[in-house]
């Protein structure tokens, strides 16, 4: 294993045992990352640590110390007075104590619900997972000080609001898991958008498919902690599919089932399988349940379209928003027709959707099909003017032109 | 008679160069203020607010309550009341606010106070 790897590995056990102890965030990060630096000095000594974890934590835990101990001689020194004694949390950490899994712990303060989701998602990339403030910056597409304002808003908050530093009592789960989930969504979103995966963006995937899934396994008994493991999986697995190889997007529908990630969808339908039987279903599990409906494809070769509709009502049900109801009116076209789906799809709301690309492409799609080519023209260019990333922009593009050629 | 009287000052002030100078001078003037209070046999409390940044406004709308990041910022709702609460955390601080009747809509800004 390389040191890089090696400190990824470590990181999130590393960084959650010392804010739990220390209950600082800053300081957890710059001891561990001090502890980093050190580490790999002595590692081209005298070659890698037995437990490489263990080292980082010890490493990290005699710095945080130090950190706090200057911090509180300066403290003392502007009052002229003298530093104190050593307290018994100097004194060295017994070697042996073992590293406390406060992952958790660590997920739930950086996901409070009284942070911003959006500055949410970007703290706990940070601090749980490591990305550095450059890269979130341009996975969140905003500038790299408004990145870092975005971050040490959040930090402050939690630290001059109080935010509690404990795992939160079990009445709370409902509200805090739904925070928690909310926060990997989004970053998942993030990642999702951009599907060529080369840019750092799709890069979060990767974390978030650790992330969900070091959740599932610290809180097995929650339906919809395994159904947003499922989900993000299942929608993970279709990645080699999305681009055809000249870069433009291939939709859901006629991707080549043989490119999905196998592994992934197995392991996606292993985690829904678990949350259907704890019996309590949730937008998570919807979600990732119609994902599985699609990945049924790979048998059948037909997609299930009626069961995907029923989901998407049981979806409209438990958590209503206009983009969930635009996907169901395109599955609802698969189902009873075109005419249909854009009856279904002129009922939603629209017009806080105008800025919305899905829907003026689901809207082009549906009018296509239904024959309306010159209707389906416009839907395109209203798609094509919402600045679609370069693999859709081809494929609408592409669409547009073989429109204007056909006689209508 | 009970009067409550509330502070608003542009929160730019923290930033300036002098806010180092200008801060202690405001406590200098707030002790006074005290003391003269006191001195006038006024019963009073006050307290400085943290920055607007770590406040936590609950929103109570068509039976439903959400949290939201930030002060509370609607134009058309006005300041009803207060209540000031020692407790551990936020946690148990929005708990407590949640439970603050609220009309139809309403909202309930929590923000920590400095402790000195």
């Amino acid at each position: 294993m390389t040191a890089e790897a090696a400190f990824r590995e470590a990181r999130a056990r590393v960084v959650a045992a010392l804010t739990a102890r220390f209950r600082d965030l800053d300081l957890a990060e710059e001891a561990f990352a001090d502890a980093c630096l050190a580490t790999v000095t002595a590692w081209r000594k005298q070659g890698p640590p037995l437990d490489t974890t263990a080292w980082l934590y010890r490493a990290a835990h005699r710095r945080a110390v130090d950190a706090l101990r200057r911090r509180r001689v300066r403290a003392n020194a502007a009052f002229d007075e003298r530093p104190p004694p050593p307290t018994p949390e100097d004194s060295v950490l017994n070697i042996d104590e073992p590293i406390p899994d406060e992952r958790l712990r660590l997920i739930f303060i950086c996901c409070h619900p009284a942070i911003a989701a959006e500055a949410r998602a970007a703290l706990t990339l940070k601090v749980v997972c490591g990305l550095s403030t450059e890269r979130l910056a341009r996975a969140f597409l905003v500038a790299e000080p408004a990145m870092l304002q975005r971050i040490t808003r959040a930090k402050r908050k939690i630290r001059d609001a109080g935010v509690p530093f404990e795992t939160p009592r079990r009445e709370m789960w409902a509200e805090r898991l739904e925070a928690v989930l909310a926060t990997l969504e989004i970053a998942y979103g993030q990642a999702y958008e951009d599907a060529a995966g080369l840019s750092d963006a799709a890069g979060l995937a990767g974390e978030v498919l650790r992330l969900s899934g070091v959740l599932a396994q610290l809180l097995p008994a929650e339906p919809e902690v395994l159904g947003l493991a499922a989900l993000v999986r299942l929608a993970e697995a279709r990645r080699p599919a999305r681009l055809a190889s000249d870069g433009a997007m291939v939709p859901l529908s006629e991707q080549d089932t043989a490119l999905w990630d196998s592994t992934l969808i197995r392991e996606g339908a292993d985690l829904l399988d678990r949350a259907g039987r704890l019996k309590q279903a949730g937008p998570y599990q919807l979600m990732a349940a119609i994902h599985a409906g699609h990945t049924t494809r790979i048998e059948s070769g037909s997609t299930p379209w009626r069961d995907i509709l029923g989901l998407y009502d049981a979806l409209l049900h438990v958590r209503p928003s206009p983009v969930v109801a635009v996907n169901r009116a395109v599955a609802l076209a698969e189902v009873a027709g075109p005419i249909a789906g854009l009856e279904a799809l002129d009922a939603v709301a629209v017009s806080r959707l105008e800025g919305w690309r899905p829907i003026h492409a689901a809207r082009a799609a549906l009018l296509e099909r239904a024959g309306r080519s010159a209707e389906a023209a416009v839907a395109l260019q209203a798609a094509l003017a919402l600045d679609p990333p370069p693999g859709e922009r081809l494929f609408l593009t592409r669409k547009l032109r073989a429109l204007e050629q056909t006689p209508c | 008679m009970k009067y409550m009287l509330l502070i608003y000052a542009d929160p730019a002030w923290r930033e300036g160069e002098q806010t180092q100078k200008l801060m202690s001078d405001i406590v200098t003037q707030h002790v006074r203020l005290g003391e003269d209070l006191r001195a006038a046999g006024v019963a009073y409390s006050g307290h400085q607010l943290q920055p607007a940044a770590t406040a936590t406004t609950v929103r109570t709308a068509g039976g439903a309550q959400t949290l939201h990041d930030g002060p509370f910022a609607e134009t058309h709702e006005q300041l009803g009341g207060y209540y000031l609460i020692d407790v551990p955390d936020l946690d148990a601080a929005i708990a407590w606010a949640r439970r603050i009747p609220a009309p139809e809509k309403g909202s309930v800004e929590v923000r920590p106070i400095v402790e000195r």
